[in-house]
């Protein structure tokens, strides 16, 4: 029998002017495996002048997205991070297939499984009956053939739960958490 | 012809004589000469600062008007011009009538003696010179402050419980796309562990969730999908398909694990 698909979720907020992340694993299901989180870091004032700009990327990608990963028994067979990340140039590891699932505006495909290429990047899929197809946007480190392979895995992950959802779920978790410490 | 030159001389010589016959001599006495005595201005002496400093005025020169300083390494150029000096003498002379002099009265007047030494107005000051002072004390170095603008190493911690703690969202399988044969199995057991009759049975959906750990339950009929609260146990409890299924007669939600075969 085949290794249950591993879907890590990744999110990294800005809370006031603390920056935490968090990872989740989950199956195919949605039902979380792992949740990883970091301790919020505040940037005191003269890092935040002297890394200007590129304090944010640096934190999230280097920083929490990195040390995040490291605590990973298992890698998963995909990394989904959320589509401003994504676009923002993400850099990180790229050990993993990365990409950002986001709902689409378009009309259906013609029946669920079929796949549309609207770019080199990205993916229409049609995942449930009549629905609009889910965009995959794939980070530029993964290659067309690592993308159909992931897309199948998409496929199978999407016919049991929503794909876009536990990135909501990590976000509202880390919320949480900043109101719990504070 | 004559005769009327004659007449006329005579008219003309009437008329002089009557002209001239009322003229009377007027004796004028004549004006004694008064001659005016003029004083002289008193001499004065003006005091003018003496150390105004030197106006140096530009004069236009006229035979270097055209001359700028980009040319001045030019070589002058010998203009030759051709000047009659008596026909300037004869254009510019002057010439100045002198009153005759007069004669006239002497009057006294007391010339004030000249001050034997100008008084000057205006001194400057010289100005004081400023005191040297010496200061001895260097000034100490600055310290150097080192301040490491890494970020440093963030810890993780583990947040399943937290996670736990939310509902799940699990979408319903569409079980038209079933096996029939898995389709009547799967009813089958249900029937059996409900204890309600297949006819009075209104099938919502299957989900796969965890065997056990499932703390709660709700279903959103709305999409087609449950949420699960979980416990710690459910992460590692094997997935088995639940079905979800409403009586017809009361609307009750009825349910039951079912077995893959």
């Amino acid at each position: 029998m085949a290794d249950p698909i591993k879907l890590a979720y990744f999110m990294a907020v800005k809370e006031g002017a603390s920056y935490l992340g968090g990872l989740l694993v989950t199956d195919t299901s949605g039902i979380p495996l792992d949740f990883r989180y970091t301790e919020p870091i505040t940037p005191t004032r003269l890092q935040s002048i002297l890394y200007g700009k590129s304090l944010e990327p640096h934190l999230k990608e280097e920083v929490i997205q990195k040390t995040l990963l490291k605590e990973l028994k298992t890698p998963p067979d995909l990394f989904i991070l959320s589509a401003t990340e994504l676009a923002g140039g993400w850099s990180g590891d790229a050990k993993y297939p990365v990409l950002a699932v986001q709902k689409s505006q378009e009309s259906p495909l013609a029946k669920v499984g079929d796949t549309f290429r609207a770019g080199p990047r990205e993916l229409l899929i049609q995942l449930s009956e009549g629905a609009a197809p889910l965009r995959a946007m794939f980070a530029a480190s993964v290659d067309p053939a690592a993308q159909e392979q992931a897309v199948v895995k998409l496929l199978e992950a999407g016919y049991h739960m929503d794909l876009t959802e536990p990135l909501e779920r990590v976000t509202a978790a880390l919320q949480s958490l900043v109101v719990k410490d504070s | 012809m004559f005769g009327r030159v004659k007449d006329a001389m005579a008219d003309a010589a009437e008329t002089l004589r009557r002209a001239f016959a009322g003229l009377t001599v007027v004796e004028v006495a004549p004006e004694p000469f008064s001659p005016r005595s003029h004083g002289s201005a008193v001499l004065g002496v003006e005091g003018r600062a003496g150390l105004e400093p030197l106006a140096s005025v530009c004069r236009d020169m006229r035979l270097l008007r055209e001359a700028v300083e980009g040319q001045a390494l030019q070589p002058f150029q010998a203009d030759l011009r051709d000047e009659s000096g008596w026909a300037r003498w004869g254009a510019e002379a002057e010439v100045i009538r002198m009153t005759p002099l007069e004669g006239g009265r002497a009057t006294r007047v007391a010339v004030p003696p000249l001050p034997r030494k100008a008084q000057v107005q205006g001194r400057i000051e010289p100005p004081a010179r400023p005191a040297t002072r010496r200061w001895t004390e260097p000034l100490s170095p600055p310290g150097a402050r080192r301040m490491d603008p890494g970020l440093g190493s963030v810890e993780a911690e583990a947040g399943l419980d937290t996670m736990l703690s939310m509902a799940v969202p699990i979408l319903a399988e569409d079980i038209h796309q079933l096996p029939k044969g898995l389709w009547m199995r799967y009813s089958l057991q249900l029937v059996r562990g409900t204890g309600v009759n297949v006819r009075n049975l209104e099938v919502i959906g299957l989900f796969r969730i965890p065997r056990k750990g499932v703390a709660d339950l709700r279903h959103d009929p709305g999409k087609s999908r449950i949420f699960v609260r979980l416990e710690a146990s459910a992460v590692r409890a094997p997935r088995a398909p639940f079905i979800l299924a409403r009586r017809k007669d009361d609307g009750a939600l009825v349910s039951c694990y079912v077995e893959d075969p």
